[in-house]
């Protein structure tokens, strides 16, 4: 009936229900797996309203789709219902290079928006080290950020205005100029659950005249840390600080050769983009820092192919830990940067604790951490002992006055961790919101909200 | 006779002595009119029928300071200026940039969602505020956010109360990421003679060095130190390393030349100190004479813009000023006549005009009694019907400021 419906309206092409189809998005990168009962491949946002009233007469819950490569079952359809995919709706729709702006439809890939935007001398910011895949919807859904957020900022510093269809099917749409409320800024990071993203207007910068990058090497990760702290504590703020531990630098090394040192306990990965005038002051700048604080060795790429390659390989390394195990959970928290080395030595003595290999690549100037816990899901002892130390980590962070996402979001995963955070009443807050947005609970059910959080319990 | 009541006013010292207030209030049904420095009251509705004045003024504590990370978290009665003055002893900024800064407090400034002149290069006020404590209608208070830089933990609540003129809580404190302080900043001042200013300008905007901020200010002679409001003049501000204002400079000397400038005048000591000050001309008020819209454009429409304003200005008998925002195209335009029955004759049909061409103008400051039945905020957002629905469970018995915003809200 739901599917026959569907079918009616946007044309079989664009509604599959096949189970082998079906299980392609009963999953995103998070490990969790539940089935939809179909799943809609729209065209254009009036077919997602269209899509999104049928679901609605038929009582099927709503889940919105990029890439699928969020990390906290954010697009896992937890009640099942429709999944709406926006593999299809991926063009730019225009691109205003005289006013820095874009509008792009949901699906278009992050990288592609920078690519288009190049020979104009511009590009697109958020810089998610899945760029290659994920979708700008999906960034807009979780408000991703990336290596270049540290001078950028994340995404939500970067839309300029949103096209929506919501809980009932009605198309609205929403501007950071308009008078009013800054809807647009409460609906990026919203993961699915206030409204479908049907088009965005992004804004684009200005290419750097010049780009710098640099690789220091150090004993060990606290050292490296330490050296974040300090330069950002000097009112340094280079475009990305990323830093990578041993075993992370080794698997990249063996699968990328990127060129980082293999000697290092940890690696420091320094840009500056900026103007040609500043470059000397701010390299002599940063390495004074990098050697005060132990870097035993310096270097700067010399050619767009070096950096390149660095920067291959750091957004490789993730994926790259297959080498080392048939898994990794990859936890994400931040902490105020001057606790990076107190946070990293939580991280290594909860891994230790449990056993457990881990492996650290992050984001490190904007004190955004994450452990990459190796493991083998066939065994069960392993997988518990992930999720322990997985929560140890959470807690040490916020004890430390961190918080428990920096970019990947809450999902499906951390929802029963959000009170680590803010109080019942902090919640009930944020729950109205979704009660003016969607009070039948059908957008994206089952995500963010522990269980149980309702603003009828603050009324 | 008829005896007009004036709202009486509190100051609470404290979050909780706040969230106990409020308590009270919302049980009894008293309208608040929650106010800061008061230095953008002329934005939206007065308060209809308040019953108590709320003042953040008292909430003026530096809750933490972290320079080493960044990040600092104060109260929202703090003033501008001492925020400013606390963060330059570590040579941090956040580019908050409202007008009267020695008496618009934060809390103020974000509820009003003031845009700033360097917004262009630096972003809004929201893209700094990385936490929020907030009192709402009911005295509880609710944290959102925290202070780290970057945090995706349930919704990004501080975004809607940033804005939102007081009218879903009062904001009790604050935490901003902080930006290093450019070693330097430099101001260029220049008569700019009406008929090449437009020229010169887009110039500006091309530089490869942008300006930090760039206004092109036309009257507001006593507002504005040292301006004597016959011609319009331009203030540009540079900010950055030596090397690179050195270069800024050569490039908008250069940009000003071949749009025919005859003469720049530097000004290193206390550049932002005078860029500061001429922001004030935003809220500068002409008794009760005079109405200041803002209306929101391109830079590449800026010139057509003032042009086609002060023609209407011209048609209706009055007499336009504006400070024009070049790097981001909006404009700020004082209108007056020259007393205040004749300021009254004459602007509701300019007010009817405006709108008609630029459906988003605000009206930003001016004390006319006629200034309430003015189209204030412009044409309503295509959202409002979700906005309504957001102010209803936030404020069910609307005691936070009702009426002031737009809509109705
Ligand atoms: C190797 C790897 C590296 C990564 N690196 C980073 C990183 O550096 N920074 C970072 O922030 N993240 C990173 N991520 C996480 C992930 O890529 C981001 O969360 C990304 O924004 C998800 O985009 P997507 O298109 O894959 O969205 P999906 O995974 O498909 O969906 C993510 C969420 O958004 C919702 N959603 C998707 N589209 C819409 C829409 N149109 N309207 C409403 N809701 C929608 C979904 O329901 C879901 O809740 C990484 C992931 C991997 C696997």
């Amino acid at each position: 009936m739901f599917a026959a419906r569907l079918i009616e309206a946007l044309g079989a092409d664009a509604v599959k229900t096949a189970p082998e189809d079906l299980a392609v998005y009963a999953f995103d990168a998070y490990s969790q797996a539940l089935l939809p009962s179909v799943v809609v491949l729209p065209s254009s946002t009036r077919d997602v309203a269209a899509a999104v009233k049928i679901a609605n007469d038929c009582g099927e819950p709503i889940v919105a789709r990029g890439a699928g490569t969020g990390l906290c079952g954010g697009a896992v359809p937890a009640k099942g219902g429709m999944v709406l995919s926006f593999a299809r709706m991926n063009r730019i729709l225009e691109l205003d290079t005289r006013n820095r702006r874009a509008r792009v439809q949901p699906g278009l890939v992050n990288l592609d928006l920078s690519r288009a935007s190049q020979p104009s001398g511009l590009f697109y910011a958020p810089d998610p080290s899945s760029q290659k895949v994920c979708t700008i919807g999906g960034n807009c859904a979780t408000n991703a950020g990336g290596p270049h957020c540290l001078s950028y900022g994340t995404t939500v510093n970067h839309v300029l205005g949103l096209e929506l269809v919501d809980d009932a099917g009605e198309v609205f749409h929403t501007s950071i100029d308009d008078a009013g409320y800054d809807l647009t800024g409460a609906l990026v990071g919203s993961e699915g659950t206030l409204a479908i993203i049907c088009a965005a207007d992004v804004r684009l910068m200005k290419l750097p005249e010049e780009v710098r990058v640099w690789v220091a090497a150090f004993r060990d990760v606290e050292c490296a840390s330490q050296t974040v702290s300090a330069i950002i504590a000097a009112g340094v703020v280079p475009t990305a600080l990323e830093i990578m531990d041993e075993i992370i630098v080794k698997v990249v090394e063996a699968s990328y050769q990127a060129g980082y040192p293999l000697d290092a306990g940890a690696v420091l990965l320094v840009e500056y983009a900026g103007f040609a005038n500043d470059m000397n002051e701010y390299e002599a700048a940063i390495e004074k820092i990098a050697s005060e604080n132990g870097a035993i060795s310096w270097r700067a790429a010399r050619s767009q192919a070096e950096r390149d390659a660095l920067w291959a390989g750091r957004k490789g390394a993730a994926g790259a830990t297959g080498r080392l195990a048939p898994n990794y959970y990859i936890q994400d928290v931040c902490v105020p940067r001057s606790k990076l080395p107190a946070a990293l030595a939580a991280v290594g003595a909860s891994a230790r604790a449990h056993e457990l290999t881990v492996g650290n690549v992050f984001h490190a100037g904007d004190g955004n951490l994450h452990p990459l816990l190796m493991y083998d899901k066939r065994d069960c002892k392993q997988v518990g002992a992930v999720i322990d130390a997985g929560n140890e980590i959470l807690q040490a962070c916020v004890d430390l006055g961190g918080t428990i996402s920096g970019e990947h979001g809450i999902g499906y995963e951390k929802r029963d961790t959000l009170s680590l955070v803010f109080s019942t009443e902090d919640l009930a807050a944020m729950a109205r919101v979704r009660e003016v947005f969607d009070p039948k609970r059908v957008l994206n059910p089952e995500k963010i909200f522990p269980a149980g959080v309702s603003c009828g319990e603050v009324r | 006779m008829m005896i007009e009541q004036r709202p009486a006013k509190v100051g609470p010292a404290g979050a909780a002595e706040l969230g106990a207030f409020l308590k009270d209030a919302s049980e009894r049904g008293d309208v608040l009119e929650i106010q800061g420095g008061n230095t953008l009251a002329s934005m939206g509705q007065p308060v209809q029928a308040a019953h108590t004045v709320l003042s953040t003024q008292k909430l003026r504590r530096v809750l933490a300071y972290e320079f080493e990370n960044l990040t600092v978290s104060v109260e929202a009665g703090l003033t501008l200026r001492a925020l400013r003055a606390l963060l330059a002893e570590r040579n941090q900024f956040v580019p908050l940039d409202a007008p009267r800064a020695q008496h618009a407090t934060v809390g103020g400034t974000l509820a009003a969602g003031w845009l700033g002149p360097r917004r262009h290069l630096l972003g809004r006020s929201r893209d700094y505020v990385i936490g929020s404590r907030v009192a709402l209608a009911d005295g509880t208070l609710v944290a959102a956010g925290g202070m780290v830089v970057k945090n995706v933990t349930g919704y990004d609540m501080s975004k809607l109360y940033i804005g939102s003129f007081g009218t879903l809580g009062v904001l009790v404190s604050a935490n901003f990421k902080t930006l290093p302080l450019p070693a330097q900043a430099r101001l260029f001042t220049a008569r700019l003679p009406e008929h090449s200013w437009l020229r010169t300008l887009t110039h500006v905007g091309e530089l490869e060095v942008p300006p930090t901020a760039a206004l092109w200010v036309h009257g507001f002679s006593k507002s504005i130190a040292g301006d004597d409001g016959t011609d319009g003049r331009v203030m540009i501000l540079l900010e950055g390393s030596a090397a690179l204002i050195e270069r800024g400079t050569r490039e908008l000397r250069a940009a000003l030349g071949r749009g025919g400038v005859p003469e720049t005048a530097i000004h290193n000591e206390g550049a932002r100190d005078l860029f500061e000050r001429a922001l004030d001309g935003y809220v500068a008020p002409t008794g009760q004479r005079s109405i200041t819209y803002r209306i929101f454009g391109t830079p590449d429409n800026i010139e057509s813009m003032v042009r086609e304003v002060y023609g209407l200005a011209r048609e209706h008998a009055l007499a336009p000023e504006a400070i024009a925002d070049i790097l981001n195209g909006d404009i700020a335009f004082r209108l007056s006549a020259k007393d205040a029955r004749a300021f009254a004759e004459r602007i509701e049909a300019f007010d009817d005009a405006l709108h008609a061409s630029y459906a988003r103008a605000q009206i930003i400051a001016g004390q006319s009694p006629v200034r309430p039945s003015l189209n204030l905020w412009g044409e309503l957002p295509p959202a409002i019907e979700k906005m309504r629905a957001l102010k209803v469970l936030f404020d069910p018995a609307r005691i936070l400021n009702p009426g002031r915003f737009i809509g109705g809200i």
